[in-house]
């Protein structure tokens, strides 16, 4: 199916059942917004998740291209780009997503008394089966697994 | 002052990111109500109707996520942020359940801090008990 999503969009697009890739997305709250109802869109055409696992992995996603859209690229005064790829494995019925900056993320710990900032790391730690955060001078990393992730159509409850 | 309708806002419709949030008053209890997405671009609109609720000195809030269909980290900053600078003696409730929301929100220990309830009415009840 050709995705019919590819608003006004500066970077390259694809949807397809096993792969879903947004990359060169302007790292501003507005097109983060979009990419997660994309996402969203996506899996829910696809994959048969269960309500709960599709919704941790939406949020997931959309903190870590928040952190992006927040911090990575404050020091360079403008927004920059994200990639999201995300790949489904039908030997492993598992879904990888990665989200690439090449920004610096703002990874120390809230100020010490602030509870209400912060978080987006814990989430994405506790909604995805297994999670990294690389951080490197040439940006940050953020990858993403789930398993058990069955095409629709083919869910063995 | 039974009904009041806050705003909704003004982020363009591409993003899809609206939020609408109401506020109602229930024997010196307020309620805020809200709708929609709740994330980076719309959580300082739930954060100014929580302060202008809380201006106008109830004893106590509850904020209703219950149509809320999408709730990020900014969105919970905002509650736990309304809990721990609420004033002395107004007590600050949740109401939320599903997925994505009550979920996240016990997931990273939101729950622990602001009480969560599944209904309004037991907010409430909480909040006269």
């Amino acid at each position: 199916m050709i995705d019919s999503m590819s608003a006004p969009f500066l970077g390259r697009t694809a949807a397809y059942a096993d792969r879903f890739e947004r990359i060169g997305v302007i790292a501003d709250p507005d097109s983060v917004a979009r990419v997660r109802e994309e996402f969203a869109s996506w899996l829910g055409e696809f994959f048969e998740f269960g309500a709960n696992r599709a919704s941790d992995a939406v949020l997931a996603i959309y903190e870590a291209l928040a952190n992006t859209a927040e911090f990575a690229y404050l020091s360079a005064g403008r927004p920059g780009t994200v990639d999201v790829k995300a790949s489904h494995d039908p030997v492993e019925s598992s879904l990888t997503v990665t989200v690439a900056d090449r920004g610096l993320w703002r990874t120390a710990a809230p100020t010490p008394g602030d509870r209400s900032r912060g978080r987006g790391i814990a989430l994405m730690k506790a909604l995805a089966d297994r999670s990294s955060i690389q951080t490197s001078t040439g940006g940050t990393l953020v990858r993403l697994y789930w398993a058990r992730v069955h095409p629709a159509g083919t869910s063995r409850h | 002052m039974n009904e009041q309708r806050e705003s909704t806002d003004g982020t363009p419709p591409a993003s899809g990111s609206t939020c609408e949030v109401n506020e109602r008053w229930s024997d010196g209890v307020v309620v805020i109500a809200v709708s929609g997405v709740v994330d980076m671009i719309t959580a300082p609109q739930l954060e100014e109707a929580i302060k202008s609720a809380l201006a106008k000195t109830p004893t106590g809030l509850v904020v209703d996520l219950s149509d809320v269909e999408f709730l990020a980290s900014a969105g919970m900053g905002v509650l736990v942020a309304t809990h721990d600078d609420a004033p002395d003696g107004i007590d600050i409730h949740l109401v939320a359940e599903g997925p994505a929301t009550s979920r996240p929100l016990k997931l990273v220990g939101i729950a622990d801090i602001v009480p969560l309830h599944a209904t309004l009415d037991e907010a409430l009840a909480a909040l006269s008990s």
